[in-house]
C-alpha cells in the first residue's frame, strides 16, 4: 500500500468520482467540487503564464506595438462588469466572431469540402468505388431540405441515412475497446499505485 | 644496468613486427594506387539545365532550382555521390555552399535568401572530383500576392455566395420556401411544454467550444428561439458555460429572448454561469446538474468532444428528453444511441433557421441545397473523367498546388 | 451604433480572414498569425469573466445557505487555493504546490472522469440492442460486427470478421463520413457567410 498521501488523496478522488456510478452522493459532490474549483483556477494561472505573459507582454516588450489592440481588446470584454460601457465588449466580440467565422470558412471549404470532394473522385472500376460514390450522393440527398422527401428522392434519402447509420455502428465498435482501456488504466492506478495489490 | 637481454630481445621483436609492418604498408599502397586508378580521377559529368526561379506562391525569401540528374547519377558510371548547391550574388563572384542534396534528388529550396536581391547559382556533382554545371541566374525573390494553386477554390467561394445572397434577397422579396420537418426541432415545443408541466427546468449546453466557432453562433442563435419558447411559458433555463465570452453572449440572447417575449422581468441572468474551461469538469458539474435539478429537457447543441457520452448517458439515467445536434462527426454515433432526437451535421446548421422561420435564414438553406446538387453532379462527372484516366480535372480539387 | 459598429467588425475581420488565405505574401502571413494571437489573448482575459461568475454563483449560494452551500464552499476553497499556489509559490514549476495539486488532485479526477465512458458506452449499447427500427439495427449489427472484429479473440472464432469488420471501417463508414462532412462544409460555410454578411446577427443580442 502507498505511503504518498499524494496518491491517497488520487486515491480518495478517484473513488469519489466512480461512486458516481452507484448514484449521486456527497462523496461524488465533493470531488465534483474540489475539480470545478481547482480547474478553473488552473487555466486561469495557466492562460497567465503561457498566453498573456509571452503573447501579450513578450510581444509588447519586443516593441511590436499592436498586440496593444489584443489588450485593449481584452479589456473592452472586461467593461461588461460595468453596466453604463458594457456595450463596448459587443467590439470585441464581434472580433472574435468576424475572423473566427472567417477562418472556418476557408478551413472547412478546404477540409470538409475540397478534400472530400477529391477523395470521392474515382474511376468507376471496383464495387468499392461504385459504392462509394453512390453513398456519398445518396447520403447528401438525405440531407436536402427545400424537397419533400418523397418519390426517387426520399428512397435515396433512405439509402443514404442507412448509410450514416452503419457508419454510427462502426465508429462505435471502433471506440469501445479504448474506453475500456481508460478504465483499466483507472484501475492499475488503484490496485497497483495505490494498494499495491498489483506489480 | 645489463641490458644485454633487452637488446636481444629488441632484436626479436625486430625480426617479428618489421615484416608485418611492411607488410601493411604495401598493403596500403596498393589500396591507393588502386583508388587512383585512371578510370576514377575523372570528374562526374555535370548536372544540366540548371534552372533557378522564385519559388511560386509563397511568402517569398525563397528560390528554387531545380536541375538534370548528371548522366554518372544512377546511369552511366553511377559515381555520382551528392549535388551542392553553389550561389553567389555576382555571376563572376565568389559563390559559396548553400546547401547539398544526395545523388538522384534534382531540385533544392534556398531560403536563406533576401527579396528582391539578385542572385547566381551553379550546382556541383559530387564524386572524389566535382564538376559545376554553367551558373544562371540573376534570379530574385519575392513574395506573391495570390496562390494560384487556390483558383478552383475561389471559383467556389464566389459561386457559393453568389448563391446565398441570391436566394436570401428572393426568399426577403416574399418567395416561398419549403423546408422539410427536422425531428428534434418538432419537438422543442413539446419539450418545452413538458418541462412546464412537470414543474422542472431546461438545460442548454452550447457545446465546449469558443465563439470562434461557427458551430457555437448556431447554438446560440437555436438558444434565442428556445428561450423565447421557454419564457412564454414561463419556465426555467438553465445555461451552465464552458467558455467565458460564450456565457457573455448567451446572457444577451437569452435577455433579448424574454424582452421579445414580453417577459423581461422572469430574466435571471444567475442561471446563464460559467461552469469550467475543463472538459471532465465541465461535464462532472452538469452531470451534478442534471441530478439534482431534475432537469425535464436536455439540449446539447454545438460543438462537443468525448464527454458528449457522459453527458448524455447521464441524462438518460436522470429520465430527461435530450436533443442533441453537433458538426462533430465522431460524436454523433453517441448521441444517436443515448438522446430521444438527434440532429445530424447540417440538420444542426440548418435547424436555426427552421425554428425561425424567417425567410432570409431560409434562403440559406435553399443556397445550401443548391450547392448539394452541385457537390453531386461534380462527384458523378468525376466519376466518368477517372474512369478515362482524365486527370486534369480531378487534380483541379488538390488544393495548394 | 451600438450594433452598427460590431456588425462592421465582423464583416472586416470576416472578409479580411477569407483574403488572406489566398494571398501567400509575408504580410497575409503575418496578419494570419497575429489574429490567432490576439483571439489568445482577449480568451485569457475573459477567464476573468468566467472566474467572476463562477465566485458569483458560488458564493450567493453559500450566503443563502441554498441547498448543497457547503459544496460551493468546496469548490471556492479549491479555486483560492489553487491561484494562490499558482501565482505566488513558485508557478508552474512540476515540483511546486501548484503542479503538486494539479498531478494528485486535478488529473486523476480528470482520467476517471474520462474512465466513465467505460460505463456509458456499455449502457449505450444496451439502449441501442433495445431499439426495434431497421436503422437501428444497422447501427447495432455494424457495431456489434467492428467491436468483435478488433479483438483478437474474434478472428479466433470466426475469422472472416476481421475482414468484413475493416471492410465496414473502410467503405460504409468511410463513404458516410464524407458525405456528413460536405454537409457540415455546405451548413458551416452558409452559416459563416450569414455571419458575415451580418445577415445573422442574434448572437448581439437587443439594443440599438
Amino acid at each position: 500500500m502507498s505511503t504518498d498521501i499524494g496518491v491517497w488523496i488520487a486515491a480518495f478522488l478517484t473513488l469519489g468520482i466512480l461512486s458516481f456510478l452507484y448514484k449521486d452522493n456527497p462523496f461524488y459532490k465533493v470531488s465534483e467540487s474540489i475539480f470545478i474549483g481547482v480547474s478553473a483556477a488552473y487555466w486561469f494561472v495557466y492562460m497567465i503564464y503561457n498566453v498573456i505573459e509571452p503573447n501579450l507582454l513578450g510581444n509588447l516588450q519586443k516593441g511590436e506595438w499592436w498586440y496593444a489592440v489584443a489588450g485593449i481588446l481584452g479589456v473592452m470584454m472586461l467593461f461588461r462588469l460595468i453596466p453604463k460601457i458594457g456595450w463596448l465588449s459587443r467590439w470585441a466580440v464581434a472580433f472574435m466572431i468576424g475572423t473566427g467565422a472567417g477562418l472556418n470558412f476557408i478551413v472547412y471549404l478546404q477540409s470538409n469540402v475540397m478534400k472530400q470532394i477529391r477523395g470521392t473522385l474515382a474511376p468507376l472500376n471496383s464495387i468499392g468505388n461504385i459504392m462509394m460514390i453512390v453513398g456519398v450522393i445518396t447520403g447528401l440527398i438525405y440531407f436536402f431540405f427545400s424537397a419533400e422527401h418523397k418519390g426517387l428522392l426520399g428512397g435515396a434519402a433512405k439509402v443514404g441515412i442507412w448509410f450514416i447509420m452503419v457508419s454510427f455502428g462502426a465508429s462505435f465498435g471502433y471506440t469501445v475497446m479504448a474506453r475500456i482501456s481508460l478504465l483499466i488504466g483507472r484501475m492499475h492506478f488503484l490496485f497497483s499505485d495505490w494498494l499495491g495489490l498489483l506489480h | 644496468m645489463d641490458t644485454r637481454f633487452w637488446t636481444k630481445e629488441k632484436c626479436k621483436w625486430r625480426r617479428k613486427v618489421l615484416p608485418l609492418t611492411a607488410f601493411i604498408i604495401l598493403l596500403a599502397l596498393w589500396g591507393t594506387i588502386r583508388a587512383q586508378s585512371p578510370v576514377d580521377t575523372l570528374p562526374p559529368s555535370p548536372p544540366t539545365e540548371v534552372t533557378a526561379f522564385d519559388t511560386p506562391n509563397d511568402a517569398g525569401k525563397n528560390i528554387t532550382i531545380n536541375w538534370k540528374l548528371s548522366t554518372d547519377d544512377g546511369a552511366g558510371r553511377n559515381i555520382v555521390k551528392g549535388y551542392d548547391i553553389l550561389r553567389s550574388e555576382s555571376q563572376e563572384g565568389k559563390f559559396e555552399v548553400v546547401g547539398s542534396v544526395v545523388a538522384g534528388i534534382s531540385t533544392f529550396q534556398d531560403d536563406k535568401v533576401k527579396n528582391r536581391r539578385n542572385y547566381f547559382y551553379k550546382v556541383r556533382a559530387k564524386d572524389h572530383t566535382s564538376s559545376d554545371s554553367p551558373t544562371v541566374g540573376p534570379v530574385q525573390a519575392s513574395g506573391q500576392w495570390y496562390h494560384k494553386g487556390k483558383t478552383v477554390v475561389l471559383i467556389f467561394v464566389v459561386i457559393f455566395t453568389a448563391l446565398v445572397i441570391y436566394f436570401v434577397e428572393s426568399a426577403k422579396k416574399g418567395k416561398k420556401l419549403y423546408v422539410r420537418p427536422i425531428p428534434g426541432m418538432d419537438a422543442v415545443d413539446e419539450a418545452v411544454g413538458r418541462a412546464t408541466e412537470m414543474g422542472r427546468p431546461i438545460l442548454y449546453i452550447l457545446g465546449l467550444s469558443t465563439i470562434s466557432d461557427v458551430a457555437t453562433i448556431a447554438s446560440l442563435t437555436i438558444l434565442g428561439r428556445v428561450a423565447k419558447k421557454v419564457a412564454e411559458f414561463q419556465s426555467k433555463l438553465l445555461v451552465p458555460c464552458y467558455n467565458p465570452i460564450v456565457m457573455t453572449v448567451a446572457q444577451e440572447v437569452v435577455k433579448n429572448a424574454y424582452l421579445d417575449a414580453g417577459r423581461p422581468d422572469s430574466y435571471d441572468e444567475s442561471n446563464i454561469w460559467f461552469l469550467s474551461s475543463s472538459q471532465f469538469a465541465y461535464a462532472a458539474g452538469v452531470n451534478g446538474i442534471m441530478l439534482r435539478e431534475k432537469t425535464a429537457t436536455n439540449f446539447y447543441l454545438g460543438m462537443f468532444y468525448a464527454e458528449s457520452l457522459i453527458l448524455a448517458e447521464t441524462g438518460n439515467i436522470a429520465g430527461s428528453i435530450q436533443i442533441a445536434g453537433t458538426d462533430a462527426v465522431t460524436q454523433l454515433p453517441f448521441f444517436i444511441t443515448s438522446c430521444d432526437y438527434t440532429l445530424i451535421g447540417e440538420e444542426f446548421y440548418a435547424a436555426s433557421a427552421y425554428l425561425s422561420r424567417e425567410p432570409k435564414l431560409l434562403g440559406s438553406i435553399k443556397a445550401q441545397d443548391w450547392g448539394k446538387a452541385g457537390l453531386i453532379a461534380l462527384i458523378i462527372l468525376g466519376g466518368f473523367f477517372a474512369s478515362f484516366h482524365f486527370d486534369t480535372f480531378i487534380n483541379l480539387f488538390t488544393v495548394g498546388h | 451604433m451600438r450594433r452598427q459598429i460590431p456588425l462592421a467588425i465582423t464583416f472586416i475581420g470576416g472578409v479580411v480572414m477569407i483574403i488572406q488565405y489566398f494571398i501567400p505574401h509575408q504580410i497575409s502571413q503575418e496578419i494570419y498569425r497575429g489574429v490567432l494571437d490576439w483571439q489568445m489573448i482577449v480568451g485569457g482575459f475573459v477567464l476573468v469573466l468566467g472566474i467572476g461568475s463562477l465566485v458569483t454563483h458560488h458564493t450567493e449560494k453559500v450566503k443563502r445557505q441554498k441547498e448543497g452551500w457547503g459544496y460551493s464552499l468546496v469548490a471556492l476553497l479549491g479555486l483560492v487555493m489553487m491561484a494562490i499556489a499558482g501565482l505566488f509559490f513558485g508557478g508552474m514549476a512540476s515540483d511546486k504546490p501548484f503542479m503538486q495539486i494539479f498531478i494528485y488532485a486535478q488529473n486523476p479526477i480528470q482520467a476517471t472522469m474520462f474512465s466513465l465512458l467505460a460505463f456509458f458506452i456499455a449502457s449505450a449499447a444496451y439502449r441501442a440492442f433495445r431499439a426495434r427500427s431497421f436503422i437501428a439495427t444497422l447501427l447495432l449489427l455494424a457495431a456489434i460486427i467492428v467491436m468483435i472484429g478488433r479483438v483478437p479473440i474474434g478472428a479466433k472464432i470466426w475469422s472472416p470478421i476481421r475482414v468484413i469488420s475493416n471492410w465496414l471501417l473502410d467503405y460504409p463508414n468511410m463513404v458516410a463520413k464524407r458525405a456528413i462532412g460536405l454537409g457540415v462544409g455546405l451548413g458551416m460555410l452558409s452559416t459563416a457567410l450569414k455571419i458575415i454578411l451580418g445577415i445573422e446577427r442574434s448572437y448581439l443580442g437587443g439594443g440599438k
